[in-house]
């Protein structure tokens, strides 16, 4: 099988060779550590040597405020008192103070236009670039409930969900809108040669869900479901991203029509990967799940090979080995990443 | 229903406006604040902890009932001052240096406050001197330190190191959470406690201020 054909038949659950296997996305120190163990001259020869079965293509977006398109949004309309580099979800977006639509509608605010800000030759160029033999994997995040909790500030935005469900929908509206318009422009460029993408929203923390199974049910899965329509009308699968424990959240992502969930974050309550198979095995896939808070960091080549082993036993297919985190920290060791590869490279 | 069992009621449903006019009332009727602070507000946020704690409520519930009690307690401030009223403890809490995830550390925050305690926030990606500093000008019982990343949580450790080098370390606890801490990781580095959830780091924190 190639990696291709690999990828198919894990996401429809029939029988593989071995499983497929993605690398992640390395922190740039962790890369630039994997590219001198590998002895190879960058990260694209590096998962061509190593075994990795994707090629990941960011969608390109450059606009006047940014050059990436999960920064898309500027919601603090250069008002917010905290630096980029220290901003995070919860400091205050410029939606704060509304306390309902009309207050939402008079601040005018800047919705971007996708269409003025990506270059469909540029996806096709960067799609190109891809190895004929490896899975294309488009990654938009499109992380809709992530952008409307930055949007109003994560606190306020979660009260809104109770308080002001239909301010929450204004603006979740808006940013899902230019996700979809996002998302048919780079498909529509790239046609027949993209075989995934990969979308998601955080919404787990190492014990529970953040927000209920039904708030999950009508404020984050409706707005990733009209995603995965557009991905699944141009015939490509869609790899569904939650950080945490979101055993609660599965069937509701599993309605919206993903065909694999990511990644599987191994120590999260309820996460187990026997816990996952039991529950959801003949009903979606799954991507990750090795472990990143304590395996791959701290564990041995021994103790990687080992829990590869037991997830290839768990899941003869169905799950696409991957670290339970995609962007693999500075701290795992080279020799754990190539243990990964290696267990995951023996034949069935 | 008794006035206090409403304010609890009304705080728990999140309905901070209903609560602001029961506080009032309270207070017109002649209730000691304190008395309105720990049976109406206070008891409201047990609840809410435990229900959360048990995952029997999600983080937009714990949000809005917070809300209230913040709202309902700003009425009581100058008459909790007033009659000399003490907050049970004193924490200061941050991030630790290089780590900017804050969602769970401001759970702890509102839950400790639900308990009483004042709390100092100190942000995120805060350095070790910094906790250290704080809780010696303020006169800090804890210094309470968060991670998410595995590459930050080891800095906690310099929290321990820096707290005995000011020679604080026997007056202040030094309680520790995020997602890849655990109670080994707390023992190796010699801190006092790791909870692994807010409501739990909230009733450790109590604990350790009596």
């Amino acid at each position: 099988m190639n990696s291709i054909e690999r990828f198919y038949a894990t996401i429809e659950r029939r029988p593989v060779d071995r499983p497929a296997c993605w690398m992640g996305d390395p922190t740039p120190g962790e890369a630039e550590k994997l590219v001198k163990f590998y002895g190879v001259k960058d990260v694209s020869e590096l998962k061509k040597v190593c075994g990795d079965d994707f090629y990941a293509v960011e969608i390109p977006y450059h606009s006047e405020t940014c050059n990436a398109i999960f920064a898309a949004f500027d919601w603090y309309m250069g008002g917010s008192d905290v630096d980029v580099e220290h901003r995070t979800l919860t400091a205050r977006g410029c939606f704060a103070d509304c306390e309902d639509v009309e207050d939402a509608e008079a601040l005018n605010f800047p919705w971007p236009d996708p269409e003025n800000y990506i270059d469909p030759e540029l996806c096709r160029k960067l799609v190109d670039e891809a190895p004929d033999d490896k899975v294309v994997l488009g990654m938009l995040w499109g992380a809709h409930f992530q952008d409307t909790c930055a949007a109003f500030g994560m606190e306020t935005a979660l009260m809104n969900m109770i308080a002001e469900p239909e301010l929450y929908h204004y603006v979740d509206d808006h940013v899902v809108d230019f996700y979809c318009r996002a998302l048919r422009i780079f498909l529509e460029a790239t046609k027949g040669k993209v075989h995934a993408i990969l979308i998601g929203d955080d919404m787990g923390s190492q014990r529970a869900l953040m927000i209920s199974p039904a708030q999950v049910a009508e404020f984050v899965t409706p707005g990733a479901k009209k995603l995965i329509d557009i991905a699944h009308s141009y015939g490509v699968k869609v790899i569904y991203h939650s950080c945490g424990s979101i055993f609660e959240a599965i069937p509701s992502i599993i309605e919206s029509g993903a065909d694999a969930i990511h990644p599987i974050q191994a120590k999260a309550a309820n996460m187990e990967p026997w816990r996952l198979k039991e529950n959801f095995g003949d009903k979606v896939s799954f991507c990750g799940g090795v472990d990143t808070q304590e395996l791959l960091p701290h564990g041995t080549p021994e103790d990687v090979r080992d829990k590869v082993r037991e997830l290839r036993d768990i899941f003869p297919t169905g799950l696409i080995i991957s670290p339970s985190h995609e962007a693999l920290q500075i701290d795992v060791p080279a020799e754990n990443v190539k243990a990964l590869f290696d267990a995951v490279a023996e034949l069935n | 229903m008794a006035l206090l069992d409403q304010i609890s009621e009304r705080l728990q449903a999140g309905k901070a406006k209903e609560v602001v006019a029961l506080v009032q009332q309270a207070i017109d009727e002649g209730i000691a604040a304190e008395k309105i602070l720990n049976e109406g507000l206070l008891a409201g946020m047990n609840i809410i902890g435990e229900k959360f704690k048990n995952n029997e409520i999600y983080v937009p519930e714990v949000l809005v009932a917070a809300r209230a009690m913040s709202k309902g307690s700003a009425l009581l401030k100058p008459l909790l001052a007033d009659a000399g009223a003490t907050a049970t403890g004193k924490v200061c809490i941050g991030t630790i240096e290089g780590d900017l995830h804050d969602i769970g550390k401001n759970l702890v925050i509102m839950m400790m406050e639900g308990k009483g305690l004042e709390v100092i926030d100190l942000g995120t990606d805060v350095t070790p001197d910094n906790f250290v500093e704080t809780a010696v000008k303020e006169n800090c019982n804890i210094i309470a330190c968060s991670a998410l990343l595995t590459t930050t949580m080891n800095t906690m450790a310099e929290v321990v190191n820096k707290a005995k080098e000011a020679g604080i370390r026997d007056k202040v606890k030094i309680m520790i959470g995020g997602a890849p801490v655990t109670e080994e990781f707390c023992n190796n580095i010699g801190a006092d406690a790791y909870t692994p959830d807010a409501t739990s780091a909230a009733e450790a924190a109590v604990e350790f201020c009596k």
